[in-house]
């Protein structure tokens, strides 16, 4: 006897393909931004911050220069490998950070009462209200720019969004069954927060991740744009934008490649967060995307 | 609603105190001591100390903070240390660029966005709802300051139809402020409108799935009709909050924008007194901006409760 399969639904086959496509683009932008970052450890065309004056301006697909040099004759390949180092330092330097306080937080408003939790929440609500940028000119106006000013900043305004994130989604399991049990069984509250809540809200907690390493990286580039983000020797792309438009003009090549990488890199790790979501979370309907 | 709104005004009035306190700390704790900062690395400690007495910063921090507190509520903003002109001068001239340049962004913004965004939400699972997204997507992925520049090479360099940067004060020529004004709104718009979007199409996708939808469909109204006349302004709500929310966004925007271009803006005051460490400047301006911020999330909560009886009726 045979058994004919149950027709497949074409719209389910549709979605699934869709939100593969979404995480795949992803994942590739993402393992390409990381390995230029780990090759130019052990390789660089030259080196990005020695002006070399008789190679000023070369253009695009000159020899030893794929993508040409800037107005001091520094290569642009070198300077986009080392600037993907800034960008993951900074980013994810700040998203982690961001992510250790607001674990920190979300869990104690979501386990601790209610007094705890008001305090966190309108704590959060706050900070969520003060522009971030404006944040980071006031820290870069104390402490002096930099990659540590930079990280400092942002992971200041980017906790609340943690904190409210992990607080919403650790109450959705402190909900659950299989917690009362825990509880009658004996186990203490940190006991159930470590080995209970976590590893059920940690697919929230790297979508969170990932989407806000995105944020960094952007913050990043237009604080190292207006001149109070990391500086020389260390490279970001934001900065070689501002040197782009500070002397050779806007309308050069030299304007276009840092921005581009921004872009791909952003993109990238912004559609591996929700094809994460979707893989990792599939109760929650993806809408946003 | 009268309870609503007081309960609102409590909050607004503890963020901004909770916001002053951050700022004041956050500027004494990680700037340590602001008359040597101000004096740079070669300042004797005699000058610094002249320094810290003419300006009271030898006083205990509480005092100092409530000096400064009370100065702001009646309008006293501080002076600069090196010029000596009043906070309050410098930030008033600089608003008629800052102004007109945020709201004329945000207006656009969602000029495109309210549009595009119901008809992605309309046409989900279809080619042309997908193609919307992932341009969403990029526009989120697209620095706002990179926008601006690709923009004013197009239009500034290689056409030529509008500077591509600079500005001319209202009061001389009205017309150039606004050629000059139009790049950077333009930037500012676009980018805002790829992050609105989103949440345009999500909250009428919300909206679409309503019974009170699927009723006046019931009573004869097309799709369209029944979208426009009970849809929209359900999904007025998620969008007016997410307004707020984006204007910490879009005064990060602005301030990016206005380096590009170029424009005598606020932001171009803080960043110079941020290079020359006028400590007090900075504080000031940044506080001016968060509670401006901050009240307009406050009048972003009233109208909410306007909107939506539920909502002060639960609060």
């Amino acid at each position: 006897m045979t058994i004919t399969a149950p027709a497949v639904s074409v719209p389910k086959r549709r979605r699934r393909l869709d939100l593969n496509a979404s995480l795949v683009v992803g994942v590739v932008l993402t393992i390409g931004f990381l390995a230029i970052a780990i090759i130019s450890f052990f390789w660089l065309p030259s080196n990005p911050n020695i002006p070399n004056i008789k190679a000023r301006m070369m253009p695009p697909f000159s020899p030893n220069h794929w993508l040409g040099t800037d107005g001091l004759g520094r290569d642009i390949v070198a300077q986009l490998m080392v600037g993907a180092r800034t960008s993951i330092l900074v980013g994810a330097g700040g998203a982690s950070i961001a992510l250790v306080l607001g674990t920190i937080t979300g869990l104690v408003a979501a386990a601790y009462g209610k007094f705890a939790d008001e305090a966190i929440s309108r704590g959060a609500d706050i900070l969520l209200s003060i522009p971030g940028m404006v944040t980071a000119l006031v820290l870069a106006a104390t402490m002096g720019s930099g990659a540590f000013t930079t990280i400092l900043a942002l992971s200041a305004f980017f906790t609340p969004s943690f904190t409210r994130v992990i607080r919403s989604a650790a109450m959705g399991v402190l909900q659950e069954d299989f917690i009362t049990s825990a509880k009658l069984y004996g186990r203490g509250r940190l006991f159930i927060l470590a080995r209970h809540v976590i590893p059920n809200i940690a697919g929230v907690m790297i979508v969170q991740f990932t989407l806000y390493f995105a944020a960094g990286i952007l913050t990043e580039a237009g604080l190292s744009y207006l001149g109070v983000g990391v500086t020389r020797p260390s490279i970001s792309w934001g900065m070689m934008l501002n040197e782009a438009q500070q002397t050779v003009g806007i309308s050069s090549p030299l304007a276009i490649w840092p921005g581009l990488a921004i872009v791909l890199v952003v993109l990238g790790l912004n559609l591996l967060g929700d094809g994460l979501r979707d893989v990792l979370d599939p109760k929650l309907k993806r809408r946003s995307a | 609603m009268a309870l609503y709104a007081l309960r609102k005004l409590v909050f607004f009035i503890g963020a901004v105190f909770v916001a002053s306190v951050a700022i004041f700390l956050l500027i004494r704790a990680a700037g340590g001591n602001v008359a040597a900062i101000v004096l740079g690395k070669d300042a004797t400690a005699d000058a610094i100390n002249a320094l810290a007495t003419a300006y009271g910063l030898d006083r205990p921090l509480p005092v100092q903070y409530f000096d400064w507190i009370l100065g702001m509520l009646q309008g006293d903003l501080g002076q600069s240390f090196r010029t000596k002109e009043a906070v309050a001068d410098l930030v008033v001239g600089r608003l008629s660029v800052s102004i007109p340049l945020a709201l004329s962004g945000l207006l656009l913004g969602l000029i495109i966005a309210i549009p595009v965004g119901t008809y992605a939400a309309r046409n989900v699972g279809k080619p042309s709802g997908a193609v919307l997204a992932l341009i969403s997507q990029i526009g989120i992925a697209i620095p706002v300051f990179w926008a601006g520049i690709l923009l004013s090479v197009l239009f500034g360099v290689r056409l030529g139809w509008l500077p591509t940067g600079g500005w001319v004060d209202w009061s001389d020529d009205w017309v150039g402020s606004i050629r000059s004004l139009v790049l950077p709104v333009l930037s500012l718009g676009l980018i805002m409108a790829a992050v609105l979007i989103r949440y345009v199409r999500s909250a009428v996708l919300d909206v679409m799935n309503q019974d009170y939808v699927r009723t006046a469909r019931a009573v004869g109204m097309t799709r369209t009709q029944a979208l426009l006349q009970v849809g929209l302004r359900n999904a007025a709500l998620p969008i007016v909050t997410i307004v707020g929310l984006q204007i910490a966004e879009l005064i990060g925007g602005t301030v990016i924008i206005e380096m590009v271009f170029s424009l005598p803006g606020l932001s171009r005051m803080i960043l110079a007194n941020v290079a020359a460490r006028e400590v007090i400047v900075v504080q000031s301006t940044v506080m001016l901006i968060i509670v401006f911020v901050i009240f307009v999330n406050f009048v972003v909560d009233l109208l909410y409760g306007i909107l939506d009886p539920r909502i002060r009726n639960a609060a």
